[in-house]
């Protein structure tokens, strides 16, 4: 009954993985020599090396911003489908389409409102008279990181507010009556009777977009290349730049390696903290 | 619980204005572009509205005139509907028996594990050995080998929520139709699969947009109209030297309409089946 | 000045009226049922008296003041949940003391007040633990005790044993009955379930489709019910009912069953006023009706059908024509099935309705 599936694991997942392993040991090049065994001279250079720390800030910037963004404002939007009002369900029904665009499309639409000539975001501001002139916002390293995120944002807090809402609807009416015959203001009754429904599928969507967020390439692929001055430039831009542009095999191999590393260790963190609070709660 | 001062009121339906236009307003902005002129795109003060509608786009993207964009594009849209179909499918029939066997003997419970750790590689960490593998079965730009490489992707995704499908269909109706006298594959074929349909039906659409959406296999994998998908067609187009912005935005437009329409029409079952294996998992 | 006085109240959803004009005062010390079938609009009633939910017409006044618009919490009520509705991630002291904490008052008072209430329902253990370790009749305690620490002038209960297995539930009853008598409370109580109802309140008020049909003491409820609805809806087995028209008998008038045309005495003090011809059902509880002593006058002949020994009584039910009735007999009672028998109803058990509208024909 597993075999089909511990197949696909072990021979498209598993012995790829395995030969990055012996990649990472090796000097090989992309194409033609397999390269000598070099032992841990490639983890070395990648840990030593200012481009793998400058990306692995630049990566850790993204995710984590864009994360906690994304989670304050889907919670925020949660709240308010929560509520009644008339076109309730028209509104809930629209949330599901940031996410349901693809990556790519995303990504070129901002890349075209933010437009350093023509885009739409320049227009906006220039015409309310909130900027003098047109910007590059993704040309300029002070801007364009937080350009890249809020593109990011605008895709996956409607799905974070989606699973919020689904969270929200569990908390039992009778507890909701009794906070309020009790007197719980409206912060207390988040704190006492909202939060305990919703911290856990919160948390599951947060160690998942963390993850998503921490892999991160297609977005800024196609926004800036990892650019303006590698300013951008995540750790899986850094790697497929080492192994697919200077064709450096094993060296690519090895960062690859450490991202999943990294990856892994910070999974782990989040679920331990995220089990010590539940059971703690 | 329905008392609700005026002002309270007021604040509601401000905030879902204000959301709605937040996730309506990049779409239109899409759609606008992509039948908006050239002239009024490159307008300085942007015209919102344009002053000449121009559908060319769509005709020029959707003809079959050989060496046109439209045919690179047609070419593109039928490798991704292709890929993703066949992927999808072969995903599913792995999925299927190891979700099953997770789901009713909890002994393998840790296949699931590994199939969820495997969420944790970035995708440009299994690149270098794929890349070198498939083009040594010379499968390299072939929509075969890139439907094999998704296999990595979607099979442990569906794996993990069909399994949650299953677990709500109760094996006390397996274990009835055991004394009866049924045999294994009689009573998924007949009883499991068609009571959890929904769960799997969801599963496939999340797999189909999930491969619909992915973009650095395709990237690393394709090179020319024989493989390359939609997102990297788009891809190109964004990143070339194209100066007609609104084409960009019509290719966009055309690429999105299938995961949007599908997003709308099952919004609540992805929803559903996104929170129930998440808050399980 | 009574505790609670209703006029006039309604309640309406766009065109469903829920409550269409609820009267009633309560007395301090009183426990008053809301007594009726899901859908009946006492929970809505409950629910306005709480403040949860405003009514669309009508006062409401507790402790002689218009509590119209005003918060729940400012309303000297406390309220217990069906589902207990205890906070999962507070321990049961805090969740008792909740209420307190949200109005300020200081940390040791509360655990005074907490571990006053905790003695009162026998908790006192069970403070530290959380809602999901207690079981079912402990979590009712620790709602009941969240209600009894604020000292309130009114206590609702929202259906409180419907999630309780049967003797969990006569165990609560018992305990409830207790604390009303130990704390003299003013209480209102929702419920569907009639047993509740009849050995819990000091009066009931049966409710149907958003209005009271009766509102009297249990005894009063059972022996004298104001229509048929609430003649059958108080009192297991149900009152037997037989269509019948009132004839004029030896004595006075008499009532002769549609379905066999036999006569059945009525007691001339309280149907003396008995018109004959008027179309009526009659009304005699099971208990009501014996076995007859041969020759005797005013008998009904039935066909025995089921016979079941509950222990204390036997339980027989017969058919005459074809109704079905049901008798209360003493256990060692010499009954078989299929015999035809002789039954006798007590003429001061029955009770006439009308016909056209079900209210009782009371005596003039």
């Amino acid at each position: 009954m597993l075999l089909p599936l511990l197949a696909v694991i072990v021979l498209i997942i598993g012995w790829p993985l395995a030969s990055t392993i012996g990649l990472s040991l090796s000097d090989a090049r992309l194409v033609g020599t397999a390269g000598d065994f070099v032992g841990l001279t490639n983890f070395a250079n990648t840990l030593g090396n200012p481009s793998f720390g400058a990306a692995f800030l630049n990566t850790a910037v993204f995710a984590f911003a864009s994360v906690a963004i994304e989670i304050v404002v889907g919670v925020l939007a949660a709240l308010l489908l929560d509520q009644e009002f008339y076109g309730r369900t028209v509104l809930r029904a629209l949330m599901i389409l940031p996410w349901a665009l693809p990556t790519i499309v995303n990504a070129t639409l901002w890349r075209l409102i933010y437009n350093p000539e023509y885009g739409a975001l320049n227009a906006l501001l220039n015409q309310t008279g909130l900027i003098p002139d047109y910007r590059s916002w993704l040309g300029e390293p002070s801007s364009a990181m937080a350009a890249i995120i809020a593109a990011d944002v605008w895709k996956n807090f409607p799905l974070v507010a989606l699973i919020a809402l689904a969270a929200l609807q569990t908390v039992p009416k009778d507890i909701k009556a009794a906070s309020i015959v009790d007197g719980a203001g409206v912060f207390a009754r988040f704190r006492f009777v909202v939060w305990p429904y919703l911290a856990g599928p919160l948390m599951v969507a947060l160690v998942l977009r963390t993850i998503e967020a921490f892999k991160v390439f297609d977005i800024i692929w196609v926004m800036t290349r990892g650019g303006p001055a590698d300013t951008t430039r995540t750790l899986s831009i850094l790697v497929y730049q080492e192994a697919f542009s200077f064709q450096r095999a094993g060296s690519g191999a090895s960062m690859a390696l450490i991202v999943t590393l990294i990856i892994t260790v910070l999974a782990a963190l989040y679920i331990a903290t995220i089990r010590r609070g539940v059971a703690r709660a | 619980m329905e008392r609700r001062p005026l002002l309270q009121t007021i604040l509601v339906y401000a905030a879902a204005v204000i959301l709605a236009v937040v996730i309506i307003v990049p779409f239109a902005w899409l759609a606008i572009m992509s039948i908006s002129s050239a002239a009024d795109l490159s307008s300085r003060p942007l015209n919102w509205l344009p002053q000449t509608f121009d559908f060319s786009r769509y005709g020029k993207l959707l003809t079959v005139a050989s060496n046109s964009a439209g045919q690179a594009f047609l070419a593109s849209l039928r490798n991704s509907l292709v890929v993703a179909g066949m992927a999808t499918i072969v995903a599913l029939i792995v999925a299927v028996p190891s979700a099953w066997a997770v789901s009713r003997h909890k002994q393998v419970g840790w296949s699931i594990y590994l199939a969820i750790a495997t969420y944790m590689l970035p995708a440009v960490a299994l690149s270098v050995p794929l890349y070198k593998g498939l083009a040594a079965l010379g499968l390299l730009n072939n929509v075969f080998g890139l439907a094999a490489v998704y296999l990595t992707i979607l099979a442990p995704f569906t794996a993990w929520l069909l399994k949650s499908g299953f677990d709500a269909v109760p094996r006390e109706i397996e274990s009835a139709a055991m004394i009866d006298g049924a045999r294994l594959d009689q009573i998924l074929r007949r009883l499991t699969l068609p009571l959890a349909a929904p769960a799997v039906a969801t599963a496939a659409l999340f797999a189909l947009l999930l491969a619909w959406d992915e973009f650095f296999y395709a990237l690393l994998f394709t090179s020319d109209q024989r493989a390359k998908t939609l997102t990297v067609a788009i891809a190109d187009l964004a990143g070339g030297r194209i100066a007609d912005y609104g084409l960009i935005a019509t290719a966009g437009v055309l690429a999105a309409l299938p995961p949007v329409i599908i997003g709308i029409v099952m919004q609540r079952a992805l929803v559903a089946g996104l929170t129930q294996g998440g808050v399980k998992g | 000045m009574s505790d609670l006085n209703i006029e006039g109240l309604r309640k309406s959803y766009g065109n469903a009226e829920t409550l269409k004009g609820i009267d009633l005062s309560l007395e301090h010390g009183e426990f008053l049922v809301l007594l009726g079938p899901s859908g009946c609009g006492k929970s809505t009633l409950l629910n306005c008296i709480a403040g949860l939910l405003e009514p669309t017409a009508g006062d409401i006044r507790i402790g002689g003041r218009s509590v119209l618009g005003v918060h729940p919490k400012d309303r000297n009520i406390a309220m217990v949940f069906q589902s207990y509705a205890l906070y999962p991630n507070l321990d049961v002291a805090r969740n008792i003391g909740f209420g307190l904490e949200m109005r300020g008052v200081p940390a040791d008072e509360r655990a005074r007040a907490v571990a006053r209430a905790a003695e009162t329902l026998q908790i006192t253990s069970l403070l530290k633990r959380r809602p999901s370790e207690l079981s079912g009749g402990q979590r009712q305690r620790v709602a009941i005790g969240r209600a009894l620490v604020r000292d309130p002038a009114i206590f609702l209960f929202d259906e409180p044993l419907s999630n309780l297995d049967a003797k969990l539930r006569s165990e609560m009853r018992l305990e409830l009955k207790r604390l009303h008598e130990m704390l003299g409370a003013t209480i209102i109580y929702v419920t569907h379930d009639q047993i509740e109802a009849m050995t819990l309140a000091t009066r009931i008020a049966v409710m149907r489709e958003g209005r009271i049909d009766q509102l009297a003491d249990p005894e009063t409820i059972y022996r004298d019910p104001a229509n048929l609805y609430v003649a059958g809806f108080v009192g297991s087995p149900a009152m037997n009912i037989f269509d019948a028209h009132v004839v004029a008998g030896q004595h006075g008038p008499a009532a002769a069953l549609d379905a066999d045309g036999s006569t059945v005495a009525l007691d001339p003090g309280l149907h003396r006023n008995g018109t004959p011809g008027t179309a009526v059902h009659l009304g005699v509880r099971p208990e009501a009706v014996r076995l007859a002593v041969p020759g005797e006058p005013s008998s009904v002949t039935a066909k025995v059908e089921v016979i079941e020994l509950t222990g204390p009584e036997k339980l027989v039910t017969a058919t005459v024509g074809d109704v079905r009735f049901t008798a209360r007999l003493d256990p060692n009672s010499r009954v078989a099935k299929g015999e035809t028998r002789q039954f006798v109803f007590d003429p001061r058990a029955i009770r006439l309705f009308d016909r056209a509208t079900g209210n009782a024909l009371t005596a003039g």
